[in-house]
């Protein structure tokens, strides 16, 4: 009895589990089917009935460099095929001041748009949904995880160090002939050194959208009280004079006086991308004979985790810096100068300004620092060489506009049209990247422009004066207008473009890591390495070793990354 | 009569057998065939058909042979699992024991109290434990401590006398949400026991211990196994608490760090590639342990008995 009874609840069981797969497939098949009608149907108070000699009679031609020409062009083929309205969302992150980020595209709707009313044709761009994340990797990630079920940001603004990865797996648009189209006209004035950060494989996945350098700020109050001159220490490492073993010599004697609580702060969470710079400054590089494969300097990584080893182990640095909160003790410690250097990024400078990091001594209240304080307070210099004969560096990171493979997927008839649709979405990011628009960024964000022209317009005083009073009359949008009015009036100040322009020249010794699919998880062991020599828990030699072991105990990454040079015996480095 | 037995073990068995499949048995097939596959970066269209076989799992080998911080995560696994299973279960009996003996009036407050750590939303609770463990003097315990003038500079809890000082927290935190579940199942029981056995055991001049030794303990030890069993499966698949104490950086990085965060990390948090065929395989490993760990839990504490129908020899 006890066997039958058994034997009959596997029976049911298989039943039922017979009936779940076949509904799962069942489901799984016509999945497709509601899409394919909405394709065809979808939308349809937007689509107008188009009879084929008109749909034959307007062609898609191909891009000219001429942006009016190019939307009028592409916007009367849709139209003659009976799409009247596009639709794209978008995606973006930053600190509070990049917002360009994503109403940069809202923007380049509405002037596209505008282009297309003058002319009158029957087409509309609509952005329907606009996303901004304050966590700089959140769309990528977002990206990443809804491309597959295709329900991803038609375009995304993230580090450009994402490219590598998506481009692999097919998930970007490869822009490459549209930006070929343009590189005569609109892309003519970008600075060359940025190609490289959006380039991969030899094609063109993405356009720049700002970059940055990351300075090494001087405690002005700090140099004072130890009677030396901010601005002087400054040009000495911007000319390789001094060293890290200067700056640690400084530090200590700063820490050692009393006239600061650290001698250098730096930033928590990981090591790409401010901390990489120390990898440069020893004279390390990733990039090799081989173009497929990353190289890694183990020379550069041993010094690097000396000079933190020695930092933290002479209480200049905390030893858990890594695990510093960045608002209640990173910016708080360097605007209160309480720290003699920080290796810092150039947006800090706004970002004294618009967040509450300083505490009034006089008042006790919180509040952001003016632009005259940020000035007094910070001298500022490239990050220092490692030791004399190298060259001072800075790391860029660009930001840049990323093009979905599908973009333009929610529109009607997009397997026939996607063409069309990809065309527009290469427009919106070209437009977002317009000179104003790159300048007023730069300037309410503190990101160095990616293209000369917004570098001029930076200069020029009336159209600063303009952005201070919050009189943003440039913007065709309301929403891109309004979203600004307030950043705008608080940031636009001379002290701030005077700082942009004097930190430009940065970029001339800027490195940008490559863009390589083993470059994340390498940076990740960077952090472990960094984080255990700042608590003591192992010697540089034994971080740089541990460093290898995590390269070869993963197939993969042993495999795409190569080891060069050797750990050096006997340097050391003390303040 | 077939038929009508059919149908009544349809209509009682159905429902709960598609959750089981659907929830359990469906995710299971798809995380072990996901595993013989190259999938990654969550490109289904490109990998679902991408066999690879043992590739992944060869991999997870490899790992474990020269990645020092693998091993780390298997020793942290192995401790955590087995302390926090020793706490949950013996706390959760000792506060459903001692909330028995309290007046029902009082006790009620006392054990709502202990359920707050589960009513907690995970990333409040996590914040409040990285606050209070925070290796500065913002935190809490530093704070007391250093006011108390017990330590004269902040102690950073997670590094203290490694792999220790992370361990414990690791433990704590789940702990503290862990014993609620074994006191209630554990109270529960023990209020289930006849009155009358307490009652001739007092006349008799039996002892608390006496009472909890004779009586309470042999009469709930099938609640002591199915909490035992439920507490290890779930301690050994947990990471929520454990991945935000991690991220935060409240435990150490080489000893913070368990199995399923292992798996969890390697789907979804690195920046760039993203493995989802290696995580499957670590996955399906944590299943098979666990259905072993579980199978001998049962046998040990004598499942087999508790199931066989009562002899009625009264």
């Amino acid at each position: 009895m006890g066997f039958q009874t058994n034997r009959t609840t596997i029976y049911i069981a298989a039943a039922i589990v017979l009936i779940v797969i076949i509904a799962a497939a069942v489901y799984i098949a016509t999945r497709q089917a509601p899409e394919t009608v909405e394709t065809e149907t979808g939308t349809a108070a937007e689509t107008t009935p188009a009879t084929k000699t008109e749909a034959e009679a307007v062609e898609l031609k191909p891009l000219t460099g001429n942006v009016r020409e190019d939307i009028v062009n592409i916007a009367r083929f849709l139209s003659a095929n009976g799409v009247t309205e596009a639709k794209y969302r978008v995606h973006g992150s930053g600190d509070p001041n990049s917002i360009m980020r994503v109403y940069g595209i809202v923007e380049a709707a509405a002037r596209l748009n505008k282009i297309l009313e003058d002319e009158g044709v029957n087409f509309k761009i609509v952005i329907e949904d606009i996303k901004f994340s304050a966590n700089a990797d959140e769309p990528a990630k977002v990206f990443q995880q809804s491309f597959p079920l295709k329900q991803e940001a038609d375009i995304i603004a993230v580090s450009y160090r994402w490219i590598s990865t998506f481009a692999k797996e097919g998930y970007l648009l490869d822009i490459t002939d549209y930006a070929n189209a343009y590189m005569g006209t609109e892309l003519e004035d970008y600075y060359d050194s940025l190609w490289s950060s959006v380039t991969y494989k030899g094609r063109i996945y993405a356009l720049p959208q700002d970059t940055e350098a990351r300075p090494l700020y001087i405690l002005k109050p700090v140099m004072e009280c130890l009677g030396y001159d901010a601005w002087d220490i400054a040009k000495k490492i911007d000319s390789g004079e001094y060293t890290w073993k200067d700056v640690m010599r400084i530090a200590k004697e700063a820490v050692d006086n009393g006239c600061s609580e650290w001698g250098v702060i730096h930033r928590k969470g990981s090591a790409h991308p401010d901390l990489v710079q120390f990898y440069y400054a020893f004279g390390g590089e990733f990039t090799g004979s081989n173009p497929d494969k990353l190289y890694l300097n183990l020379e550069a990584l041993y010094k690097w985790l000396a000079v933190e080893y020695a930092l933290a182990r002479n209480g200049l640095t905390p030893e858990n810096m890594l695990e510093w909160d960045w608002a209640k003790q990173i910016h708080p410690t360097i605007v209160s100068a309480k720290t003699a250097f920080d290796i810092g990024g150039t947006w800090y400078w706004t970002e004294w300004q618009t967040k509450k990091y300083y505490t009034d001594p006089q008042t006790g209240e919180q509040r952001g620092l003016t632009p005259e304080e940020v000035k007094e307070r910070f001298a500022y210099s490239l990050f220092p060489a490692g030791e004399p004969g190298k060259k001072p560096v800075t790391l860029s990171q660009p930001f840049v506009w990323m093009i979905s493979a599908n973009a333009g997927k929610l529109n009607p008839k997009y397997d026939d049209l996607k063409e069309a649709y990809h065309r527009i979405a290469f427009l919106l990011i070209l437009k977002a990247n317009d000179p104003d628009l790159v300048a007023i960024h730069s300037i309410v964000s503190a990101h160095i422009p990616i293209r000369e022209k917004a570098a001029q317009l930076m200069d020029d005083q009336q159209f600063v004066n303009k952005l201070a009073q919050g009189n943003l009359d440039m913007f065709i949008s309301d929403e891109a207008r309004q979203a600004f009015v307030d950043i705008a009036k608080k940031t636009a100040h001379p002290i701030n473009i005077e700082f942009l322009k004097s930190v430009t020249y940065m970029l001339e010794y800027t490195h940008i890591p490559p863009l390589h699919p083993s470059y994340q998880p390498l940076a990740e062991f960077f952090k472990d390495a960094v984080d255990f020599v700042l608590k003591g828990q192992m010697t540089p030699e034994e971080a740089t070793n541990y460093v290898v072991q995590k390269i070869q105990a993963d197939p993969e990454l042993a495999e795409t990354i190569e080891i060069v040079g050797s750990i050096p015996t006997g340097w050391e480095i003390s303040p | 009569m077939r038929l009508d037995r059919l149908f009544t073990l349809a209509f009682f068995l159905g429902p709960a057998l598609l959750i089981v499949i659907t929830f359990f048995f469906l995710p299971l097939l798809l995380t072990v065939y996901t595993s013989f596959t190259n999938m990654r970066n969550w490109n289904v269209d490109a990998y679902l058909f991408d066999i690879v076989g043992l590739y992944n799992y060869k991999v997870l080998i490899h790992f474990a042979k020269y990645d020092p911080m693998f091993r780390n995560a298997l020793i942290t696994t192995v401790v955590f699992v087995a302390v926090t299973l020793v706490v949950n279960v013996l706390g959760g009996l000792t506060l459903a024991i001692l909330t028995f003996f309290l007046e029902e009036r009082i006790s009620i407050h006392y054990r709502l109290l202990w359920l707050l750590p589960r009513m907690t939303p995970v990333a409040v609770y996590s914040l409040l434990w990285y606050y209070f463990f925070h290796s500065d003097a913002i935190g809490t315990l530093n704070r007391i401590l250093l006011l108390a003038g017990v330590i004269e500079k902040p102690i950073n809890w997670g590094s203290y006398m490694l792999p220790l000082g992370t361990w414990s927290i690791l433990i704590f935190v789940n702990g503290l949400v862990g014993v609620s579940f074994g006191m209630i199942v554990f109270y529960s029981a023990i209020r289930s026991i006849p009155w009358e056995y307490f009652a001739a055991a007092r006349v008799d001049g039996a002892s608390n211990l006496t009472i909890v030794r004779r009586i309470i303990v042999p009469m709930i030890r099938w609640h002591l196994l199915f909490v035992t069993v439920w507490q290890m499966l779930s301690l050994l698949t947990t990471y929520t608490h454990i991945f935000l104490l991690y991220e935060w950086g409240v435990v150490d990085r080489t000893w913070g760090q368990t199995w399923s965060l292992l798996v969890f990390n390697l789907a979804f948090l690195p920046v760039g590639e993203l493995r989802q065929g290696l995580a499957a395989a670590a996955a399906t490993v944590l299943v098979v342990i666990g259905a072993i760990l579980g199978l001998i839990t049962l046998r040990i504490l004598g499942f087999q008995r508790m199931i066989t129908k009562p002899r009625g020899d009264i």
